[in-house]
């Protein structure tokens, strides 16, 4: 949270004192974006009806978890990754190719072998997979800093897209995977809408737990030093390595997480949803919220979501340039943004 | 603080406007219909073109008096090329407009995403662009004008046959839409007895074939097969397999022989053979409708696509007549199945048990030399219907 216990208690004295509020708002930044945003999305939420916001709920989930693994990596341990969307996609696939039912022989195009695994068996084989895969690529990344880390991830989220596309015989390539299943466990269904909104909130909740333990312990401390100052953090005799690849497999596991439950929400993936467009925007979500504040991603991922989408509702552009308005307002105001608020919206640090 | 103030009026511009809007009465609404497709991003000269001509049909019908007097108001949505935007856009429509019938997606990807959903929910997808073979499946609610991939790579298959192609080179962009014709083409052509002596791929962002087309011309083949998505490569292809001296046949698709493909190709692209779904030059319906697009828009492009997207319009017209009522989607499900229909894209067609279209054929036409080339004759000539064996 990015009020700290002073504000918080401060905060609650003005609920029984308005004068106090006012003295609390005047010039304190942070606590308006906390209330405009939220706001903004209940009466978004409430304006639409249910039905939409539920669907921009999950989303929301789905992109926050990602957000907020990313955030672990880029803001409490300084290593600008764009790779994110890579373990994404590990995950989403291993879910994809291990639940999906469908019957391809039918059809003249490639087909797959099915295994017909229930979701809540798959998404532990993707997260472990994606953890694995993050200590392979991890033990070779930590030799890089900088600018030659972005270089790295960056050949990372390419690799995984030219693999999800021409491992025909595995994803289908550009084919992609449908009829993905829906979570079930012990004759529960999360099938519907609400359901699995409320599977993906639980799911963001342990992620942001998770996170939150890291951040607040002596590990994370060690990350937020080796950001400072990885040269001295090492003269103090810590294993600066250790400390870094441990923070990606972490990162890479709650990505792959995301993933699953991505797979599952869409019942159909293809390699287009995990192109290196995708992982820069995770990158805009986690510095529009800030740096180094785990309810800043959260909240800059709810920005980014009723932005996005918000401008669907966009009255006044006729209907054909409604897309593409849509995308030049984003980045205006992403510029804006960057302009007046570098730090991003809740953010310590800048970049 | 007044930067501050500027963001938050701007925020609440952007919420609250829209709520201004929605303020309409009951008696006498038109017919809302759906409208998903990509108008951004890599499928967005089918989608711009697909709401066009949609809206150029809506626009016709309601000027002609609407249906019994009630209007048909299209409500569109961008749904990019991506499953994750159908199914928002698909919510959109359904949650927030009451929609029951959606004239859409131009991309399979997203129709795909969002067929489970209206399948699920009983809601009409009715596409005039999506080909991916696997949406036969999808359901039965989800319906298209468009013809599946493996229809195309049959008839391809049997147009090389035909042409006494023996021997085939595959060049072949890493999408969807290229894959399954490429797919279900080589395996037709190997049913009849022909042989691939080369095949590869590459993917969307390169421009350079170089390396790809010396290795298929050293394997020697008949003929070049070019399964291309974008205009732009398929057409570098062609010019790059000229420049480096191969001057056997070339075949393709619908995409070798657009605007751009043949810009990009010249002279180069003169006697390049391909299987495509075409406009019939006799179809007096067809010719109609191109000139009016002309008229609007002042440009033509994807004459067939186009020519879909129009159709659509006038069988959901059609079928809303019988329904009366834009919330039926069940009547108006088996409206389509019992549907005869002549417009631009042929006489006759019907759907069949799995929503496809039945009663279309695809042609195989050829490129004009540069100097013969018009708007009229897009830069090729139609040879004739596809061969059946």
């Amino acid at each position: 949270m990015s009020v700290n216990p002073s504000e918080a208690a401060s905060l609650l004295r003005s609920v029984r004192e308005p004068g106090a509020f006012a003295r609390l708002a005047r010039g304190n930044l942070e606590l308006w974006v906390n209330l405009v945003v939220i706001t903004w999305a209940v009466v978004f939420a409430i304006w639409q009806g249910t039905g939409f916001a539920i669907t921009l709920g999950t989303v929301f989930a789905i992109w926050a978890i990602l957000a907020v693994s990313l955030n672990l990596v880029v803001g409490f341990t300084g290593l600008l990754s764009v790779g994110h969307i890579g373990f994404f996609g590990i995950g989403a696939y291993t879910v994809a190719i291990l639940t999906s039912n469908a019957q391809y022989e039918q059809l003249r195009t490639e087909a797959i072998p099915t295994f017909g695994w229930p979701f809540f068996a798959a998404l532990p084989v993707g997260i472990v997979l994606a953890g694995l895969t993050a200590i392979a690529v991890g033990t070779v990344f930590n030799r890089f800093r900088d600018d030659i880390f972005v270089l790295v991830s960056f050949g990372f989220t390419v690799i995984c897209f030219n693999v999800f596309l021409n491992s025909r015989g595995l994803t289908r390539g550009a084919f992609g995977i449908h009829e993905i299943a829906k979570p079930e466990i012990g004759g529960w269904s999360f099938g519907s809408e609400v359901a699995f909104l409320i599977l993906a909130l639980v799911f963001l909740a342990i992620v942001v737990l998770i996170s939150w333990f890291i951040v607040s312990s002596s590990f994370g401390r060690v990350l937020t030093a080796i950001r400072e100052d990885e040269r001295a953090t090492e003269v103090f005799g810590y294993q600066v390595t250790h400390y870094k690849l441990a923070v990606w497999v972490i990162s890479a596991m709650m990505a792959a997480a995301a993933g699953g439950l991505f797979a599952s929400w869409t019942t159909f993936i293809d390699p287009n949803s995990f192109i290196l467009l995708e992982s820069i925007l995770l990158v805009s979500i986690v510095i529009l919220g800030g740096l180094a504040t785990i309810w800043g991603s959260i909240l800059g991922t709810m920005v980014f979501v009723l932005l996005e989408e918000g401008m669907r509702f966009l009255p006044f552009l006729p209907d054909e340039y409604v897309g593409q308005a849509r995308q030049v307002i984003l980045g205006v105001l992403l510029v804006l943004l960057m302009l007046f608020r570098p730090q991003g919206l809740l953010g310590r640090y800048k970049l | 603080m007044s930067i501050r103030q500027i963001a938050l009026v701007c925020l609440l511009t952007v919420l609250v406007l829209p709520a201004a809007a929605c303020g309409d009465d009951a008696s006498d609404e038109p017919f809302k219909i759906g409208v998903m497709e990509s108008l951004t991003g890599p499928g967005e000269t089918y989608g711009t073109v697909s709401s066009q001509a949609k809206q150029l049909a809506v626009d016709e019908i309601n000027a002609a008096g609407g249906i019994d007097g009630r209007m048909i108001e299209l409500i569109v949505q961008d749904s990019k090329c991506s499953a994750q935007d159908a199914i928002t856009a698909y919510n959109k429509l359904t949650d927030v407009d009451g929609v029951k019938i959606i004239l859409g997606t131009s991309c399979s990807g997203a129709m795909l995403g969002a067929a489970p959903l209206a399948e699920a929910d009983g809601v009409v997808l009715f596409s005039g662009l999506a080909t991916n073979p696997d949406i036969a499946e999808a359901g039965d609610y989800i319906f298209r004008t468009s013809m599946s991939d493996a229809q195309l790579g049959i008839d391809t298959g049997n147009v090389l046959w035909a042409d006494g192609i023996r021997t085939l080179a595959t060049i072949t962009e890493a999408t969807d839409y290229a894959e399954g014709v490429r797919r279900s083409s080589v395996a037709q052509f190997e049913s009849l007895g022909g042989q691939v002596v080369g095949e590869e791929r590459y993917p969307s962002d390169i421009t350079d074939f170089r390396t790809q087309l010396t290795k298929l011309i050293n394997a020697n083949p008949d003929a070049l097969h070019i399964a291309a998505q974008a205009e732009f490569s398929g057409g570098t292809i062609v010019k790059q397999a000229r420049e480096l001296g191969y001057d056997g046949p070339i075949y393709g698709e619908v995409v070798v022989i657009g605007a751009t493909a043949l810009e990009v190709a010249g002279e180069a692209a003169t006697g390049v053979k391909a299987i495509t779904a075409d406009l019939d030059p006799a179809n007096q319906k067809a010719q109609e409708v191109l000139n009016s697009f002309r008229e609007t828009y002042n440009y033509v492009t994807l004459p067939w696509y186009l020519g879909s997207a129009y159709d659509d319009v006038y069988i959901t017209a059609e079928c809303l007549k019988q329904t009366g009522d834009d919330q039926d989607a069940d009547g108006f499900r088996d409206c389509l199945y019992e549907i005869t229909w002549s417009g631009a894209i042929g006489d006759n067609f019907s759907f069949d048990e799995k929503g496809e279209v039945v009663g279309l054929s695809n042609v195989v036409v050829e490129v004009l030399p540069a100097s013969q080339r018009t708007e009229d004759n897009n830069g090729y000539k139609v040879l004739g219907g596809a061969p059946t064996q």
